[in-house]
C-alpha cells in the first residue's frame, strides 16, 4: 500500500483499476514540410472544417452537460466556444497557414503562445490555460482525424489517472463506471473538479509528479475526503472507502433469496432529509433531535419540535422515521440545561437517565410533540426510541411517561397517536437483557459506536485504544447476536444505526446476524443496497455463525477477508 | 463613445461572464474595446484578450465603442458586467451534508 496526497475535490471514495488517460500522446504532429510545398488553400479548408467540427462538438457537450449536470457547469463550453472563435487566434492561424504552415502546426503554435500567456499564473488565469488546451486538442483531433478516447465508455470500476482533465473530458465520464479520478495538476475550483463533484465522482487533484509512478492496471483507491490516492489499498482501507459508488435505488431491496432489509439514513438536521431521500434511503433509521437543542439559549417548544418531526415524516411519506429522544450528557453540555461536570461523562448522566429525572419536563414536551406528530398526515410511519437504556425499569418508566402524555392529550382533546416504541442498545447491560426489552417494545436499534465503546471499555475518541474500538471483536459481535436473537423470539424488529451498519464490507455479516434494518450516513445507502441484493441470507447466516465462533478479532477479520 | 463600469460577477471577467461579454460584443457592428481606465483597451470580440486582462470582481473597466450601434453595444456590455452570476464558481457550491460519525453519540 502506498499513499499519495493531493487535494480532494469530491468528498467521496472509490476503488478501481488504474487507467491512464494521455490524450496528448495520440496527437503527435507530422514533420514540418517545406512551406513552398504546402497547398495553402487546402490547409485553410482543413482548418475551417476542423473548426466547424470542434464547434459542433462543443455545442453538443454544452447541451449534454446542461442536461446531465446543470446550466452553470455547461457554461464553460460556451467559454470554449468563444476561444475557438476568437478573432485574434483565428486570424493568427490563418496567417500562419498563408505563410505555408500545415493547419495542425499553425494551430499548435498559436495555441502554445496563448497557453503560455496564461500558464504560470495563479487561480483563474491558470484555469484559462486548461480551457485553451481543451480547445486546441479538439482542433488537433479533428485535423489529425484521431478519435478521442471514448471516456463515456470506460469499463466499470475504472480509476482514471491523467496529468490533467479538461472540463470536456470530465463531463463525458459515466459516473456509474468511473470509480474515481486523480490528476497531477489542478485545484478545487477548476471546472473539471466542479463537474466531477456535480457528477458525484470521487476526485483528487493536484497530486503532483508522484502520480506518474502509478502503473496502468493496478488497484487504486481515490479518497476525495482525505485527498489521498492509495495504490494497492489494503482491505480495511477499501472497506472504509465503500468501493464503487452504486446506482441509487429508491425501491426497497431484498437479498438474492428474498429477505427484505431496510436500508435507512441517519439524519441530524432537517436539511439532510432531502439528500437522504435522493440517495434512496428507505426512511430514517436515526433522527437525532439534539440539533434542536444545541447552539441556542433556550429549549425548543412543543410546536417547533412538532414541525420538525412532521417535516421528517413528509420527506419520507411511505417510510418509517425513527426519532431518538434527546441524547445529551456531560460530554456535550447544553448551556441552559445546567448539566453537571462529571469525571467520566460517558458513564454518567446522559440520555434516558436525564430524561426520566432532571430533564423530565423536556422529555414530556418532546413526547407531546411526538404523539401529536404520530396522528399527523404521515404519522403512521413514526417510531420513537430512547437512548442509553441499561435496565428494564427505564423502559417501563419511559412507557409510563408516554401513557401519561397520551392521557393528557386525550383530556385536552388534542389529536394524537402512540407511535412504534423502541430502545437503543448501546450498553452491554441492554444487550444482556435484550429479551426483556424486546418483550416490552416494538423494536430495538443497536448503536454500535457506543456499544463497542462500552463492551470493550475503550473510549471511542482515544487513539491509544483505537485497536480495541472495533465492532469486529467477538465480544461485540456476540452482544449484537444476543440482541437480534432476543428480538426474533419476541417478535420485535431490530435495526442498527452505528458506523458499522454503513460499512458495505460488513453487510453480509449483519444480514447473517439477523438485522432487519441498517441505518447509515446517506452517502453509503446506495452501496449497501447493492450489497444486500448480492447477499444470500442462508450463506450470510452461515458466515455469521462462523464469525460468532471466532475467538479473536483476527479470526473474524480473516473470515471476512480483511487484513 | 465610452463608459466606465464596475465588474459585478464573482468570477470577474472570466469564464462565464467573459463568454457572455464576448458573445454580446460579437452581436454588434461597432468596434469595441475594453480595458482598465487609463490603459489601452483590448478587442472586446476576443475571448483571449478579454480573459487576458485578468479583471477581477469589484474592478472598474472602461468600454469604448465606435460605430453606428455604439450606444446599444455599450448598454448590452454594461448589462453583462453588472449582472451577478450565481453559482458561477465552485466555491459557492453547497456540499451535501453528510455525517460521518455514524451513530449514536450526540
Amino acid at each position: 500500500m502506498r499513499t499519495l496526497s493531493g487535494v480532494g475535490t469530491t468528498p467521496l471514495s472509490g476503488v478501481g483499476r488504474a487507467r491512464w488517460y494521455r490524450p496528448e500522446g495520440a496527437l503527435s504532429l507530422p514533420e514540418r514540410p517545406d512551406p513552398e510545398a504546402v497547398d495553402r488553400e487546402a490547409e485553410r479548408d482543413r482548418f475551417e472544417r476542423a473548426r466547424a467540427e470542434a464547434g459542433e462538438a462543443l455545442d453538443a457537450a454544452r447541451d449534454r452537460t446542461a442536461e446531465r449536470v446543470g446550466a452553470d457547469e455547461a457554461a464553460v463550453f460556451e467559454a470554449h466556444r468563444q476561444f475557438l472563435d476568437d478573432p485574434q487566434l483565428v486570424d493568427d492561424i490563418r496567417e500562419a497557414i498563408a505563410d505555408g504552415a500545415l493547419a495542425e502546426h499553425a494551430v499548435a503554435d498559436r495555441f502554445a503562445e496563448a497557453v503560455a500567456q496564461f500558464e504560470g499564473m495563479e487561480g483563474r488565469m491558470a484555469e484559462r490555460a486548461d480551457d485553451l488546451r481543451d480547445v486546441r486538442d479538439r482542433l488537433l483531433r479533428a485535423l489529425l482525424e484521431v478519435e478521442a478516447v471514448d471516456l463515456a465508455a470506460l469499463p466499470s470500476e475504472t480509476v482514471l489517472l491523467a496529468e490533467r482533465l479538461t472540463p470536456g473530458d470530465t463531463a463525458e465520464l459515466d459516473p456509474d463506471a468511473v470509480a474515481g479520478i486523480a490528476t497531477a495538476t489542478g485545484g478545487r475550483t477548476a471546472h473539471a473538479a466542479i463537474i466531477a463533484r456535480a457528477l458525484s465522482i470521487p476526485a483528487v487533484v493536484g497530486v503532483g509528479d508522484g502520480l506518474a509512478t502509478v502503473d496502468e492496471g493496478v488497484d487504486v483507491l481515490v479518497d476525495g475526503e482525505a485527498g489521498e490516492v492509495v495504490v494497492d489499498p489494503d482491505d480495511s482501507r477499501r472497506a472504509a472507502a465503500g468501493g464503487v459508488e452504486a446506482p441509487v435505488r429508491t425501491e426497497r431491496v431484498r437479498t438474492a433469496d428474498g429477505r427484505a432489509i431496510e436500508v435507512a439514513a441517519n439524519v441530524g438536521r432537517v436539511a439532510e432529509l432531502g439528500p437522504a431521500a435522493e440517495r434512496g434511503a428507505d426512511g430514517v433509521g436515526l433522527f437525532r433531535t439534539e440539533f434542536l437543542f444545541l447552539d441556542r439559549a433556550s429549549p425548543p417548544d412543543e410546536d417547533e419540535q412538532y414541525e420538525t418531526i412532521t417535516a421528517a415524516l413528509a420527506a419520507f411519506p411511505d417510510d418509517r422515521v425513527v426519532v431518538r429522544t434527546l441524547d445529551i450528557g456531560g460530554d456535550k453540555p447544553v448551556p441552559y440545561l445546567d448539566t453537571p461536570t462529571e469525571t467520566n461523562p460517558f458513564l454518567g448522566r446522559r440520555g434516558i437517565r436525564l430524561s426520566l429525572d432532571e430533564h423530565a419536563d423536556l422529555f414530556e414536551t418532546q413526547l407531546r410533540a411526538l404523539l401529536r406528530a404520530a396522528a399527523s398526515d404521515h404519522g403512521d410511519g413514526l417510531a420513537v426510541m430512547v437512548p442509553m437504556i441499561a435496565r428494564v425499569e427505564e423502559v417501563d418508566a419511559a412507557l409510563e411517561r408516554v401513557e401519561a402524555v397520551a392521557d393528557d392529550l386525550d383530556t385536552a382533546g388534542i389529536d394524537h397517536a402512540v407511535p412504534e416504541l423502541g430502545a437503543m442498545v448501546e450498553t452491554p447491560a441492554a444487550a444482556f437483557v435484550a429479551d426483556a426489552l424486546a418483550d416490552r417494545l416494538d423494536f430495538l436499534s443497536i448503536g454500535t459506536n457506543d456499544l463497542t465503546q462500552y463492551v470493550m471499555a475503550a473510549d471511542r475518541e482515544n487513539e491509544g485504544v483505537a485497536e480495541l474500538h472495533d465492532p469486529l471483536h467477538p465480544a461485540v459481535l456476540r452482544a449484537i447476536d444476543r440482541t437480534t436473537r432476543a428480538t426474533a423470539d419476541a417478535d420485535a424488529w431490530v435495526g442498527m444505526c452505528g458506523e458499522m451498519a454503513g460499512d458495505p464490507a460488513l453487510t453480509e455479516l449483519l444480514v447473517g446476524l439477523g438485522l432487519d434494518e441498517l441505518s447509515m450516513s446517506a452517502v453509503t445507502v446506495p452501496t449497501v443496497k447493492a450489497q444486500v441484493r448480492e447477499t444470500d441470507a442462508d450463506e450470510a447466516a452461515a458466515l455469521a455463525e462462523r464469525a460468532l465462533a471466532c475467538q479473536t478479532r483476527e479470526g473474524v477479520r480473516d473470515l471476512l477477508g480483511r487484513e | 463613445m465610452e463608459r466606465t463600469v464596475e465588474v459585478v460577477p464573482d468570477a470577474g471577467l472570466h469564464a462565464r461572464p467573459a463568454a457572455a461579454f464576448v458573445r454580446a460584443a460579437n452581436e454588434f457592428e461597432a468596434d469595441l474595446s475594453v480595458g482598465r481606465p487609463g490603459e489601452e483597451g483590448v478587442d472586446a470580440n476576443s475571448m483571449l484578450a478579454v480573459t487576458g486582462l485578468n479583471v477581477r470582481n469589484g474592478e472598474t473597466v472602461r468600454i469604448v465603442a465606435e460605430g453606428d450601434d455604439a450606444a446599444e453595444a455599450l448598454d448590452a456590455l454594461e448589462a453583462v458586467l453588472t449582472t451577478p452570476v450565481e453559482g458561477e464558481d465552485g466555491e459557492s457550491d453547497s456540499e451535501t451534508a453528510t455525517d460521518s460519525d455514524g451513530g449514536e453519540s450526540p
